[in-house]
């Protein structure tokens, strides 16, 4: 087995492992996705904006890559622009107090994403520093970590701001 | 336009808007959205809170 049908074989053990661990989660009700009518209808004016963001993120890609020639592989690409609509979505729902569901502590959820945020950062910084992030000036899948680790500060630093917000307006109350 | 009458029989019954809330199965942003009047919320949301603070539909949302 090549190094690539390694790769690909050891991507979706993975994602079929985490697959099920996340159906278990559901099933125990360890996870509990349930939104109130405000939060849902709030959440679906999200989805519509992070999708167009995707829409517009996939097209600015392409013609990035026809003017300026490569400049990521495909997974680079395909991660880059998936950020930029996942962070739209969640940055919409927060502001619109949409991103919790009834039964998260935003404690879990701060906490979660800080983790996320260091580790995935971290993973990032090793691989510039191995010099395999770039390769031949194409900046390569292992972009990955260091994109999602920047995706999920970002989220993280809205959502303190908006908690932080929500809590002095409550106080005022 | 914001909906008083519900701030002031939630206030009447000593209850806080996160207390609503739990009794609703909403969360507090959605309390504090009705009343400040940036959410309308549907007739099932409508009769669960009259339900919970003892009023009817005419005395808490119509105009």
């Amino acid at each position: 087995m090549g190094k690539e049908e390694g790769m690909a074989v050891g991507l979706a053990a993975g994602l079929t492992v985490g697959l099920l661990v996340v159906m278990l989660l559901f099933k125990k009700h360890i996870l509990d996705f349930t939104f109130d009518e405000r939060q849902e209808r709030a959440r679906g004016v999200a989805f519509k904006y992070g999708f167009f963001a995707l829409m517009f993120a996939i097209i600015l890609y392409g013609m990035l890559d026809m003017v300026l020639g490569r400049w990521c592989d495909a997974m680079a690409g395909a991660t880059l622009c998936l950020c930029v609509g996942i962070t739209v979505f969640a940055i919409t729902c927060i502001l619109k107090d949409a991103y919790l569901s009834l039964k998260e502590s935003p404690r879990y959820v701060m906490t979660l994403f800080a983790v996320l945020s260091v580790v995935n950062i971290v993973l990032g910084s090793i691989h510039i520093l191995d010099g395999d992030m770039v390769e031949n000036g194409i900046l390569t899948f292992r972009c990955t970590n260091l994109v999602v680790g920047l995706m999920t500060t970002v989220v993280l630093a809205v959502y303190i701001v908006n908690f932080l917000l929500s809590r002095r307006g409550q106080e005022e109350e | 336009m914001k909906n008083l009458r519900l701030k002031s029989a939630r206030a009447a019954m000593d209850m806080s808007q996160q207390q609503l809330a739990d009794a609703v199965g909403v969360s507090r942003q959605t309390i504090n959205a009705i009343e400040k009047g940036d959410y309308n919320p549907t007739i099932k949301l409508c009769t669960a809170i009259c339900r919970t603070l003892g009023k009817t539909l005419d005395e808490l949302f119509w105009e």
